[in-house]
């Protein structure tokens, strides 16, 4: 078992003919990922790896009964048409690897799909892996192994590190979600949390987190109000120094939330057990999985 | 991208919110042109990209003409913070009856602008927000509609204002959100926005802070943040590397934000080893981003090693490690160079880097990196 996708999983690939799509649709496939069809505006009845590419996301899905997840390899300047193309054309779930999005982008994105209940995640996302059977991003597949850690990242190649580390000690993963390190994500950690509490395969989560924002407060209190499965966290940045800003006006939205301290506090208040570094994280998984 | 209060001010001027008169002044003959036409009292403030000026002796107010020279020679010479003001603007002193403060921002979580009023305005919102939370008045705006104005007069109104000076901050709102929303803001905020004794409605201070990733649609203002780059400033700017200098011993470059955070945090369990910068290179790495990237992490002053710590997810980190080379060749670097680097096609990346003589951590935790480079420079923990 796993959360969001598995082996059975139909993937449309937007921005497949584009450099960085061609290169990841391929190690894609090479993990076994059902990659369906492609689109690329423009460039309709080409094939890619032998992958049907259309101009629009409507015409793929009225080729292929059922695509369950599409993964956006496009242009920034692109991005939110691409993600209400997709949203419209009755995708539910939506993996946006595109980095340096315009952030009032991303807000009309994460307004449009609440209402059309469909799940983004993402951008600046390394997408999903549920390790031997789904990959659906540009994470490294070298770096997992199956098993029943889950784990929900705001950094990419932090979800990395761990993942690799917990195999080292024998420890798989059960699916790994990367959230999107933007200032505005598609979907916050909360929500991921909940499909991992109802996840029967998911023994333990992983949950890596980074100084901004109040997601791990916010994460912090569901786990303490309704998460029945152990959790393990690290928080990246305890010794940055504050950035130099000017305007009042985050400062008085945090309201001293969003700190590495803060966070950490949150996170142990509610059972958490904190790694103090990242190295930290494989015992404490250990301890919890024995 | 942090515009300069005399940027702000225009826009916001532009967008029809009340400004002083007055303007930018490069030298203190500029500056009393500027109050001779105006006439005095003037106040005169120094432009620099930090908060805190005027605690910092960055505004005065002059009264009298013969001064304002002597005034605005000195705010021009004063760095504040470390920061050489870019000017000083000479504005036509106002008389205040009372100071709000009105800032628009992001909520991160939700994702959702939210535009804050507050009747106590001044150099001390913060402290005000801190002590009486219940001050700040907020209003959500849904990012797919409009904002009606009368949303705007319900939130004006919990600061108790009525009549002229009601409806003329209800503007200013307004007014200010459209400028948020044109110009892709992150911080919109005018603080304090003043009313006089004649109910006139004046922004003071503006401060304006446009999302980086969003310049594409401001082609003026990102041509003005180009002309301030070197060359290669600019190419790492295209491709997306964020470099913060810091003031450590260890320079470091990492792929990720997040990975560079955690590192950073294990180099300072080695005192007195601690991070000389923070340098992202997002996810274009090339050949030439790391020659870059490699360059100007180096030309920091008293380094002892250099960290990199690399996964090739979308980075073709073989790309990298030739760039790595490329620069270990051409240009005399006396430091030991550790690299971790794992993902697709670690296996060439590690060849052509043990080749350019790099130190090679292949396995996944970034600790024993930090170690190794810890024992090489004989350092304990």
């Amino acid at each position: 078992m796993s959360i969001l996708i598995n082996r059975n999983t139909k993937v449309l690939v937007q921005g497949i003919t584009g450099n960085i799509g061609t290169t990841q649709t391929k190690l894609m496939l090479k993990e076994g990922t059902k990659i369906v069809a492609g689109v690329t505006p423009g460039k309709g009845g080409e094939r890619v790896e032998n992958i049907p590419v259309f101009d629009t996301v409507e015409e793929a899905v009225n080729n292929f009964s059922s695509i369950d997840v599409s993964v956006l390899f496009v242009p920034a300047t692109v991005a939110k048409d691409s993600v209400l193309e997709a949203v419209n054309s009755g995708i539910k779930l939506i993996v946006l690897i595109t980095e340096h999005i315009p952030v009032h982008d991303v807000m009309e994105m994460k307004a449009y799909v609440f209402q059309k209940k469909v799940l983004l995640i993402g951008p600046t996302t390394p997408g999903i892996i549920t390790p031997g059977e789904c990959k659906i991003g540009i994470l490294p597949a070298n770096m997992f192994c199956s098993g029943s850690v889950g784990i929900i990242s705001r950094s990419g190649t932090l979800a990395y590190e761990v993942a690799a580390n917990l195999c080292k000690i024998g420890i798989g993963q059960s699916t790994v979600v990367g959230m999107g390190a933007d200032m505005v994500a598609g979907t916050n950690l909360v929500d991921i949390l909940k499909l991992f509490n109802q996840d029967k395969e998911t023994k333990v989560v992983v949950l890596v987190g980074e100084v901004g924002g109040t997601q791990e407060e916010d994460a912090a209190k569901f786990i303490s109000a309704k998460m029945s499965k152990p959790v393990v966290a690290y928080i990246a940045g305890a010794s940055v120094p504050p950035g130099k800003r000017m305007g009042h006006a985050g400062a008085i939205i945090e309201r001293g939330e969003g700190s590495a301290k803060s966070k950490v506090e949150a996170l142990s208040v509610a059972g958490v057990k904190v790694a103090n570094r990242i190295y930290e994280i494989p015992s404490l998984v250990k301890d919890l999985i024995s | 991208m942090r515009l300069h209060e005399y940027e702000a001010r225009e826009i916001f001027s532009k967008y029809g919110i009340n400004i002083q008169q007055g303007g930018l002044a490069k030298t203190a003959q500029e500056a009393l042109q500027i109050a001779t036409d105006i006439g005095v009292p003037v106040v005169l403030k120094s432009q620099v990209l930090v908060g805190g000026r005027g605690k910092a002796g960055g505004i005065k107010i002059i009264d009298n003409l013969n001064e304002v020279e002597r005034a605005a020679d000195e705010i021009l010479k004063s760095e504040i913070k470390g920061y050489k003001p870019e000017g000083v603007l000479v504005l036509k002193k106002i008389e205040i009856k009372k100071e709000i403060y009105l800032g628009i921002t992001i909520e991160r979580t939700s994702g959702i602008p939210i535009i804050m009023l507050c009747s106590e305005g001044g150099v001390d919102i913060e402290e005000v927000a801190h002590r009486n939370p219940e001050k700040i008045f907020k209003l959500s705006v849904d990012p797919l509609q409009n904002l009606y104005s009368f949303q705007i007069i319900n939130l004006v109104k919990k600061i108790g204002l009525t009549g002229k000076t009601l409806i003329g901050v209800v503007n200013a709102v307004f007014k200010l959100y459209q400028v948020f929303k044109e110009y892709d803001g992150l911080i919109a905020e005018i603080n304090p926005l003043v009313i006089t004794e004649n109910h006139e409605i004046f922004c003071v201070d503006a401060v304006l802070e446009v999302d980086d990733s969003a310049l594409f649609r401001h082609p003026e203002l990102n041509k003005r943040k180009l002309n301030n780059m070197s060359e290669r400033d600019k190419r790492l700017m295209e491709k997306g590397a964020t470099f913060v200098k810091l003031d450590g011993n260890i320079g470091l470059i990492c792929s990720g934000a997040g990975l560079a955070m955690a590192t950073m945090d294990l180099i300072k369990d080695y005192p007195p080893l601690s991070p000389a910068n923070f340098l992202e290179t997002g996810g274009g790495i090339t050949s030439e981003l790391m020659f870059d990237c490699m360059e100007l992490v180096l030309e920091q002053p008293g380094l002892k090693a250099l960290l990199i710590n690399i996964y090739g997810g979308i980075n073709p980190i073989h790309e990298g490690a030739k760039g790595i080379a490329k620069i270990i060749r051409e240009k005399k670097v006396n430091i030991p160079i550790v690299a971790k680097a794992l993902g697709n096609r670690q296996e060439e990346t590690w060849k052509t880097l043990e080749e350019a003589g790099v130190y090679v951590i292949k396995e996944s935790e970034t600790q024993k990196a930090v170690k190794f480079l810890s024992e090489l420079l004989g350092v304990k923990k």
